[in-house]
Order: C-alpha cells, then structure tokens, then sequence
C-alpha cells in the first residue's frame, strides 16, 4: 500500500485536486498501461529536469536565454509585461504580438507579502537600461485589483526612461452578444470606445 | 410615483431542510397571503427563504450553515415566479452544503459564472421589526442597508464595493506595515476609481430620495416630516447629479490631506467604509438626529419610511412592482401609524404582498382579501 499511498499524497498537493480525486487518479493510473504510465512520468521528470525560467525574460523554457529572446526576426523595441510565463501562451496564440517578454512573477499584493521586491522588476529595470533599445512597455497584467496596482507601479517606474507605457485595453469579447455583456464590461467598454 | 412596467409574483415556493421546514411545497396565491401563527413557528423563516432568492444572503444576517435545518447537511430553496400579465415565468434556486460549504444557484436553470449576476432578479422588499436597527444602531447597520440597496438597484455599484473593499484590505495591510508613500500611491488610484463609484452612488441615492422619505414619516406619522441625509467620510459634493470624477477629486484630496495621520494610525482613515447616513426630525430647534433622539416609535417610522423608499427605488431603477414582505411590523405601532402604512401600501405597492402576524388582525393590506394560512411547527395550512 505504501507507494500507492504515496503517490495520492503526492497528487493530492496538486492545485485543484482534492484527496478524493488524487484517489482517482492513481486507480485509473494502476488501471492503464505500464508503458503509458511511464510515459507520463518522463513527461513530469523531464519539464522538472530541462525546463527553467529564461534569465532575460523569466519565461518558462528549455533553453536559456528562450527563444523569444533569441529570435531575431521579434522586435526588440517593445516589452509586453505579464503576471506569469503561462500569460505569454495566450498572447502567443493571437499571432498579433511581435515583441518581447518579461514576466513579474505575480503582483503586487501587500495581503500575501508580495512588494516590489518579490516580483522581477529590478531585473525589468535593468533590461530597459537608459531607454535605448525598448521604446514601448506594454503592461498586460490583468485586470483585478492588484493587477491594476501592479500597471500603476510598473508605470511610474518606466515612464521617467522617456519609454511609452501602454496598457491592454479593456471591453467586449469579440464574438459575443452585447445584451449577454455584463453592465461592468459595457461600462468599460463605452468608457474606451473609439473614433470609427 | 411611476407606475412600475412589469409585476413579478412568487406563485410556488420549495424547501428542503431549510430552517424548521423538512419538506415545504407552496402554491402562493397571486394577491399574496397572511401567514398567521405562534412566535417560534417559522413564519419568518418563509420570509427569509423568498428574500433568500433575491440576494442569496439571509435578511437576518445569519450565516448560510445556520439555515440548514438541524441534524441536515444541506438546505434548498426554489422559487418559481410569475409575470401574470404575459405568464411568463422564472425559476430560481439555491442550495448550501455546509459540509463542502458550497453554494450553488441557478437562475432560469443555468448556474450564473458569479453569485453577483444572479443577485435582484425579482425585485423583493422586506419590512421586518429588526430594521429599527438601520435608524438606531452603528453606522455600519446603515452601510449595509445602503449597500443591499444599491447594489440591487444602482449597475455597477457591487463591483465597485467589491473592487474597493478589496484595495482597502491591500493599502491598510501596507499602512500597518509602514510602506512607503509612492508605494501606498499605487493603491490610491485604484481606491479613489471604485470608492468615488461607490459615493457618487450613495450621495445620489439619499438626495433624490431626500423628499419622497419625508413624505413618507409625515404621511405615517401625521405629524413632522424627518429627512434623510448622506454624511460621507470625505466632503463629497452633494447629489442627486454628482459625477464620479468631482466624487473622485474630494476624495483624493481628503486622501492627501490626511496622509500623514494614517501613516501614523496604520489604516485607511477616509472612504466609503467610514461613511454614514442620517434621519433628522426638522424641528422648530433645528435638525434633530433621531438615532439619538427620537422616541421608540419615531425610529421604527422612520424605518419603515425608508424600506418605501426602497421600494420606490426598485420601481424606478428596475421598473417593476416589487414583492413586499411584512414581517409582523405592525406588532409595536399604533393602530393610527399602522392604518397609514397600510393606506400607502394600498396606494402604491401592486404587486404581491405576504405578511406575517401572531393572530389574525384587521390591519392587513388589501383590505383583509388576502388568504389567512397557519403556520404552525414546520408546516403551512391554507
């Protein structure tokens, strides 16, 4: 019972996954394919062994610097900033974003003793040096409370460089009805409307 | 006053293990009902379960684990709500577990994405004996009566509440640890954005409502008219047409004026979550504050005038007839008062009414046409 024991404790620290479903997993795991489930334990070996954070942006990578970083075809003029290296997946997918990255980490959030200090900032700083290179910062960070700070914060800090801060905007989901919009996203919206 | 467009009307109710009821099925007359029975036999509790499916919270103020009937686990409520003139129909139902301490609402049958779309789609107000307390207790009694309020009534007034409770949590965490000042200013933005929403809301609310409240405590009382007044923490510009940004401007002045006093106190000292509303008696001595002066029966007036109110504002803000529910409000008045409650009930509330009393009286809405069901242990006889 031991390793069975052990490996639904090991689910169970997982976000999302109760005891009971760490339970579940490992039964339907004892029920599969040796070799499938091998397969999936070199997968989780292998991100812990090859994957690490990119030292210029912070993004999640098996190469170091990333490959974002070291394309030359992106363009090294603009920085987008986002919370987490998994934000960079869905601005990757719109295929619009031709820029580089830099992830904080997280955001500001006095409540869980997150400062300044604990986000990649100074090393934000240091990238953007005297102004030379990045013209634009985009803050993409999200839009909640602490979000918001977190834009603020970035925003202060940069603007001084002479370099232009933008943040993303914020309004309807395309492709959705406006009568189904909730009123705080039509506010928005409307508050952010533009010239047709 | 308008005349609401649309009547919504609770025509069954369900519950299950939901205070003192096991098992509960109604079928609620149009008109509304007279719910007659001993203190202790759950009366209020059907109040409380309707009321229930307009903001998901107890009126009472009792946490969710305490409406689950004792010896169960989970409560459910399900109400189904009529528009008589075109039928149509709108079901709404919530459970609680208090194992997993979950709740789960569905409107029409789908689950809303959050609880705060699904709060005020009825259009409910409750009259119940503890509203005294709005008038007599602390301000934070008045908060939260503005608060249920508006944010069933006012777009966007839950999510600013929200979006400032949140950062006043996160800049007074950075007071009492004594950050520094361009650090704390990066949460000032975010509190003036949503407590100046939240003010702008408040001031306009009480200042176009100041005159209907009067009418309504002279017309109770039959005698002097009291007024309701905004006393905001910050010295916002009064309503009823204030805009957010001259809201936001008097805020972040307050803000800065009193910067160094909440470095030294280590906590937000102005805002939304320090303001207070009044109820002043307009007396030949000037303005008396009946929170402090007023008898017994001058706060409970002016209680009631101020849940017609909100019953004024759920006609104009959502257009429709609300639901009113007494709960055995007329227990501590005096027939006079009683009669005039009754008479303005009559004259503008058409929608469905259900009250509660110990025994059966003469002072009920609707000129005594409303059905007499007992209560009694549990269980409902029509």
């Amino acid at each position: 019972m031991a390793v069975i024991e052990e490996l639904t404790g090991e689910l169970a620290r997982l976000p999302g996954i109760g005891r009971k479903t760490a339970q579940r997993l490992t039964y339907h795991l004892l029920k599969r394919p040796a070799e499938e489930v091998r397969r999936l334990a070199r997968a989780i070996e292998a991100v812990a062994d090859r994957v690490r954070a990119c030292s210029r942006c912070g993004n999640l990578s098996e190469s170091d610097p990333c490959a974002y970083c070291t394309n030359p075809r992106r363009d090294q003029s603009i920085l987008c900033v986002v919370e987490e290296a998994s934000d960079i997946e869905a601005i990757e997918r719109t295929g619009q974003y031709r820029g580089l990255y830099h992830v904080l980490g997280g955001r500001l959030s006095p409540l869980d003793g997150i400062g300044p200090a604990e986000l990649s900032i100074a090393s934000l700083m240091e990238r953007l040096g005297n102004g030379e290179i990045v013209r634009e910062v985009i803050v993409a960070t999200n839009p909640s409370v602490e979000g918001e700070a977190t834009a603020l914060y970035i925003h202060k800090l940069v603007q001084p460089l002479g370099i232009r801060v933008t943040r993303l905007a914020r309004g309807l989901p395309v492709g959705g009805d406006l009568e189904y919009a909730d009123g705080v996203t039509i506010a928005e919206a409307l508050a952010g409307r533009r010239e047709l | 006053m308008a005349a609401a467009s649309t009547v919504l009307v609770c025509r069954e109710l369900r519950l299950r293990q939901f205070r003192n009821y096991a098992e509960l099925d109604l079928v609620l007359p149009r008109q509304g009902v007279a719910l007659i029975g001993d203190n202790g036999s759950g009366k209020t509790n059907l109040l409380e379960a309707i009321y229930y499916l307009e903001i998901f919270r107890s009126f009472r103020g009792a946490p969710d684990e305490q409406l689950v009937k004792f010896g169960a686990d989970t409560f459910y409520v399900r109400g189904r709500f009529q528009d008589p003139a075109t039928d149509r129909t709108l079901e709404i139902a919530a459970a609680y577990d208090r194992r997993t301490r979950k709740k789960r609402v569905t409107v029409g049958g789908v689950e809303p994405e959050r609880l705060g779309d699904a709060i005020g789609q009825i259009g409910i107000v409750v009259f119940s004996p503890s509203d005294v307390a709005v008038v007599a207790g602390s301000p934070a009694e008045r908060r939260r009566f503005m608060d249920i309020a508006l944010s069933l009534n006012a777009p966007g007034y839950l999510q600013a509440l929200q979006r400032y409770r949140q950062t006043l949590r996160q800049r007074n965490t950075l007071l009492r640890d004594g950050a520094s000042p361009s650090l704390l200013a990066v949460w000032d933005h975010g509190l003036v954005e949503s407590g100046a929403r939240v003010m702008a809301a408040r001031a306009n609310w009480a200042a176009a409502h100041a005159d209907a409240f009067a009418n309504y405590y002279s017309a109770i009382s039959g005698g002097p008219a009291a007024r309701l007044v905004y006393r905001a923490a910050a010295p916002v510009p009064p309503g009823p047409d204030v805009s957010v940004e001259d809201v936001a401007q008097a805020f972040r002045a307050e803000l800065a004026r009193l910067a160094p006093r909440e470095r030294d106190r280590g906590t937000t000292l102005t805002g939304p979550h320090r303001d207070d509303f009044g109820f002043e008696l307009v007396g030949r001595d000037g303005p008396r504050d009946l929170r402090e002066f007023g008898s017994g029966g001058q706060q409970r007036t002016a209680a009631i005038a101020l849940r017609l109110v909100e019953a004024a504002t759920v006609r104009e803000a959502r257009g429709r007839e609300p639901i009113i529910l007494l709960d055995d409000v007329f227990a501590e008045l005096d027939t006079g008062r009683a009669r005039r409650i009754l008479d303005l009930l009559e004259a503008e509330a058409r929608g469905q009414v259900i009250l509660t009393a110990p025994k059966p009286t003469d002072l009920e809405p609707r000129h005594g046409e409303l059905e007499r069901w007992k209560v009694a242990d549990g269980t409902v006889t029509p």
